[in-house]
């Protein structure tokens, strides 16, 4: 396969390029959902072709097919260049590379029981007995469990001699109940929503989630919120749980670090950033316990990899140090404009789309302390788990999340539970609040499969580290 | 260049799936897209794309039992390889108790929705648009944005005999514009051929909001009178589809419309329906199933009618499908891709000038679901937002965060515009729609620019 990323380099410098490169690429999935211990899905796909990426007089082209024969790359190598010569209609500055040494690798991420090779009816048993164990609380109206499985195989090559094989796999789970009463509905997920917790990581990561085990619990907590107040309108402490603070780093943090974002080129779709490319180290993101690393060499995220689509090696990045802005995402064509070499942020949604700047494992440093010592400390406020819902302005500045279920705290201790909590909040000043982040012991690296960016859209799928944490005097229980 | 492979090749790689022995019955999804896109920022041209890929989708059914695969690869082997894939997933898994049946045959007529030319459009004449569109930047301003032209067919097989196949062709251009002393306007058209986008428009009309979005002012939350231009409308349907108009969600009470079958749920002006076979919106005529498709009405004079069904919900439900299953495994269940909101008698200018006091919004941006049995929504305004006084916009605001139910909002529309445009909130699916006055509509939040 490698041979063939680099016949289409060769072909695209033959057509014109001045500089090439190419994916090959094939993607699997697996993905199964029971709901009530009925099967409600069960489907498998299998993505395979080419994309080749050109400079040309400094601007970019782009080509991909499915179609992986001598004469489709040789066409599709032609049309890059075409795409490229094209860009040149308008005027700008040429795009240059940040220089790289060329790698010849291989890598793939760890795993110890490959999930492709586990039966199917192992697996549907799982979701079987996790989804039984829901239903068997009154007041469910349905339990659902699901089971994603991927793999992502890439041959990449360069026309300066890169030549990189890599494989990642992700295994995740997760169960979702839902209670439906006269015009409410209520919602509770585990281990977190949105398909639950995927890691790069094999069948020995499902075997940690304790589906079965956690079902009746989450299944009593939807069924409580039908009868749950709502969450009151107040300003007031508030501690998110693990979970919420990887979503909050996701969209507060991660996205208006990408150093494209920040020079205008997704302002049309994405949008921008807060951030200046001059922020750099004086800007104040948050308080001075806020620290946050872009780690692509951290095992077990959805973020890890050896090489980025570039060729360029996995890097532990320092974003925040101590509450202040101190680096961007960067990739080969931004990191000049800061004056620095990529750090290794750029990702296609597979073979057949352009990278991009995207987060790597985003995470946020640990402190001290369990969730239950945070919430110990706290005299009184509102403890919020489970991301809902979410809302950012277009400069990542003004948000709205919501969650799925929280609880009151009076005197160190969880009262009253309240149904559809959310918060709103200024990113600098939200982050700014910050008081108090849970230890190593609280800490997880959470998946996120659906990030989505880019024109064509594309999604990635990205990491999260996060402990829980606590911020003072926020807005919570919005409403309309 | 790339092309249709046609339907009599669709036809000979399907029976490769189709002919698998030892099952009760066999679907295929065929989906096959090629096209470009030329995007631009800072009135640059930085990133553009060629791209080509197909989808092989294969259902097969024993015993009620269910199993999908897919595959790119698009050959009778590829087929069959896929085919035997999703017949050992049916052989482990639980018979469906809802299993409706693969669709019968039934001819799905629809209109011609292929342009040869815009198949073919050369990357070249995505970037001479994109130079006009920027053109209209004055000075001071640059334009970002995208040109897409994409040719697609669709096509669905099934061992009960139905065969239908639909090629079809969308170009789009969408902007922002920006610079200034801060400020920004958008401007977006959809279109089934190349020939149809009106560069020049586009910049000038974006050009134009940038201009007078500059220096917006602050405004305090609170709830408005607001006049929604359509990209803002297309938020609250595109949103009220997702939350309310698929069959599953509405038989199991989870839908805005769960149990208001025949009752008020908007102003008595306000009808919103489904037509993919409309020329003027962008659909094909057959469901991910091979269910031909047609009008369905789903809020008729401010009552809701019903939800859309798919081949199981219709039978979870006891009613026919309405022919809007999306491609399987959907757990999701169906949904109205081609919606449209009737129009009215208004202009954009005569809901401006009714207007005592309220904000005029462009479009809105990141929203989501709050509360989604009460259809009550946040989001972000955009790209142009202006407060409203006396009859006259007076200038620009900060962008405004809402939080609002969306059939509260339709309940107090007040006025209706007269023309309609082509939006899509969701990248799969468009709206038809025309502008709205919205009696009140709560903002609960502002950004700082």
């Amino acid at each position: 396969m490698l041979e063939v990323a680099k016949m289409a380099v060769e072909a695209a410098v033959k057509a014109g390029a001045d500089y090439a490169d190419a994916r090959m690429g094939t993607d699997l999935t697996e993905s199964l959902t029971v709901r009530n211990q009925e099967m409600e899905g069960i489907d498998r796909s299998e993505s395979t072709g080419v994309g080749i990426r050109v400079l040309v007089d400094g601007r970019w082209g782009f080509a991909s097919t499915a179609r992986v024969s001598d004469e489709e790359i040789a066409r599709a190598a032609a049309l890059s260049v075409d795409v490229a010569k094209a860009a040149h209609r308008l005027p700008g500055d040429p795009v240059t590379l940040a220089a790289i040494e060329p790698a010849v690798a291989s890598w793939r991420s760890r795993m110890t029981e490959d999930p492709f090779t586990i039966s199917l009816e192992e697996k549907v048993a799982l979701l079987m007995e996790a989804t039984r164990r829901a239903q068997q609380v009154k007041g469910v109206t349905f339990a659902e469990g699901g089971l994603d499985f991927f793999r992502r195989s890439t041959w990449f090559a360069s026309s300066e001699g890169a030549a990189i094989d890599q494989v990642t796999t992700h295994s995740g789970g997760g169960l979702e109940v839902v209670a439906v009463a006269e015009g409410d509905m209520q919602r509770r997920s585990f281990p977190n929503s949105f398909r639950g917790h995927i890691k790069a990581a094999g069948w020995e990561h499902i075997r940690t989630l304790e589906l079965i085990e956690q079902a009746e619990r989450i299944a009593r907590e939807a069924v409580d919120l039908l009868s749950a107040p709502e969450c009151p309108s107040t300003i007031t402490t508030l501690v998110l749980d693990s979970g919420q603070v990887g979503l909050q780093i996701h969209e507060s943090i991660g996205h208006p670090i990408e150093l494209d974002r920040v020079l205008g080129m997704e302002e049309a779709y994405a949008g921008s950033s807060w951030l200046k490319a001059d922020d750099r180290g004086t800007v104040r993101y948050g308080s001075p316990l806020v620290s946050i690393t872009a780690d692509a060499a951290l095992p077990g995220g959805l973020g890890s990899f050896g090489y980025d689509d570039e060729g360029v090696p996995a890097q532990r990045v320092p974003v925040i140090v101590d509450g202040v802005f101190e680096n961007f995402l960067t990739n080969r064509e931004t990191a000049p404009v800061v004056d620095q070499t990529s750090n290794g942020t750029s990702r296609a949604d597979g073979w057949s789309h352009l990278p991009l700047i995207r987060m790597t494992n985003v995470s946020i440093e640990p402190r001290q302390g369990t969730l239950a010592e945070i919430i110990g400390d706290t005299k009184d406020g509102i403890f919020m788990a489970t991301n809902q819902s979410w809302s950012i302005d277009d400069k990542r500045i003004n948000f709205q999340f919501g969650c799925e279920i929280a609880w009151e705290i009076e005197k160190g201790k969880l009262t009253r539970l309240y149904k559809h909590p959310n918060y709103t909040g200024i990113t600098p000043e939200f982050w700014g609040s910050c008081d108090a982040i849970g230890g190593r012991e609280a800490w997880t690296l959470w998946g996120t499969p659906n990030c989505g960016k880019g024109q064509p859209g594309q999604v990635a799928r990205v990491g999260h580290g996060a402990s829980p944490a606590r911020f003072r005097d926020v807005q919570v229980g919005v409403r309309g | 260049m790339p092309g249709p492979i046609g339907d009599d090749a669709f036809r000979s790689v399907a029976e490769g799936a189709l002919r698998l022995p030892g099952v009760d019955g066999v679907e295929v999804m065929f989906l096959h897209e090629w096209g470009g896109l030329t995007r631009f920022a800072k009135s640059e041209i930085h990133q553009s794309t060629a791209r080509e890929d197909s989808e092989l989708r294969v259902r097969v059914v024993t015993n009620a039992r269910v199993g999908v695969a897919s595959t790119n690869d698009v050959s009778p082997k590829g087929a069959r390889r896929a085919a035997e894939s999703a017949r050992e997933m049916a052989e482990v898994v639980a018979p469906d108790p809802l299993w409706p049946g693969l669709a019968p045959p039934a001819e799905a007529v629809g209109r011609n929705g292929f342009d040869e030319a815009t198949a073919n459009t050369a990357p070249e004449t995505r970037a001479e648009a994109v130079a006009t569109l920027v053109a209209q930047s004055p000075e001071g301003f640059t334009a970002a944005g995208a040109m897409e032209t994409r040719a697609s067919e669709v096509g669905v097989a099934n061992s009960n005999g139905q065969f239908c196949w639909a090629p079809s062709t969308i170009a789009s251009l969408t902007t922002v514009v920006s610079g200034g002393e801060e400020g920004s306007g958008f401007a977006e058209v959809f279109a089934g051929r190349t020939d149809d986008v009106d560069a020049e428009e586009v910049g000038r009309r974006a050009a134009a909001k940038a201009v007078s979005s500059q220096e917006p002012k602050p405004l305090d939350p609170g709830e408005y009178v607001v006049v929604l231009e359509p990209a803002a409308v297309s938020t609250l349907v595109g949103f009220l589809a997702y939350v309310g108009f698929g069959g599953r969600l509405y038989v199991e009470g989870r839908s805005c419309f769960s149990g208001k079958a025949g009752q008020e749920v908007a102003n008595r002006a306000v009808s919103i329906w489904d037509d993919a076979t409309d020329p003027r919106t962008l659909g094909i005529p057959f469901d991910f199933e091979g269910v031909p498709r047609r009008r369905v009405d789903l809020v008729r004079d401010g009552t809701f009618v019903d939800a859309v069904y798919d081949l199981r919900t219709g039978k979870q439900a006891g009613v026919e499908t309405t022919g809007h299953a999306l491609p399987a495994p959907n757990p999701e269940g169906p949904f109205p891709l081609n919606l449209f909101l009737a129009t009215g008698d208004a202009s954009v200018a005569d809901m401006v000038g009714a207007t005592e006091h309220g904000v005029l919004v462009t479009r809105f941006h990141y929203s989501n679901v709050v509360n989604p049995v009460e259809s009550s929504i946040t989001g972000m305004t955009r790209d142009g937002t202006f407060l409203i006084e006396h009859g006259e916009v007076v200038g620009p605001v900060v962008n405004l965060r809402f939080t609002q139910s969306i059939l509260d909002a339709l309940k107090d529309v007040s006025m209706i515009g007269r023309d309609s445009d082509l939006a899509s909130e969701f990248f799969f699916s468009a709206s038809r729609v025309p502008a709205l006055k919205i009696e009140r509509f709560q903002f609960t939040g502002r950004s700082d620019h």
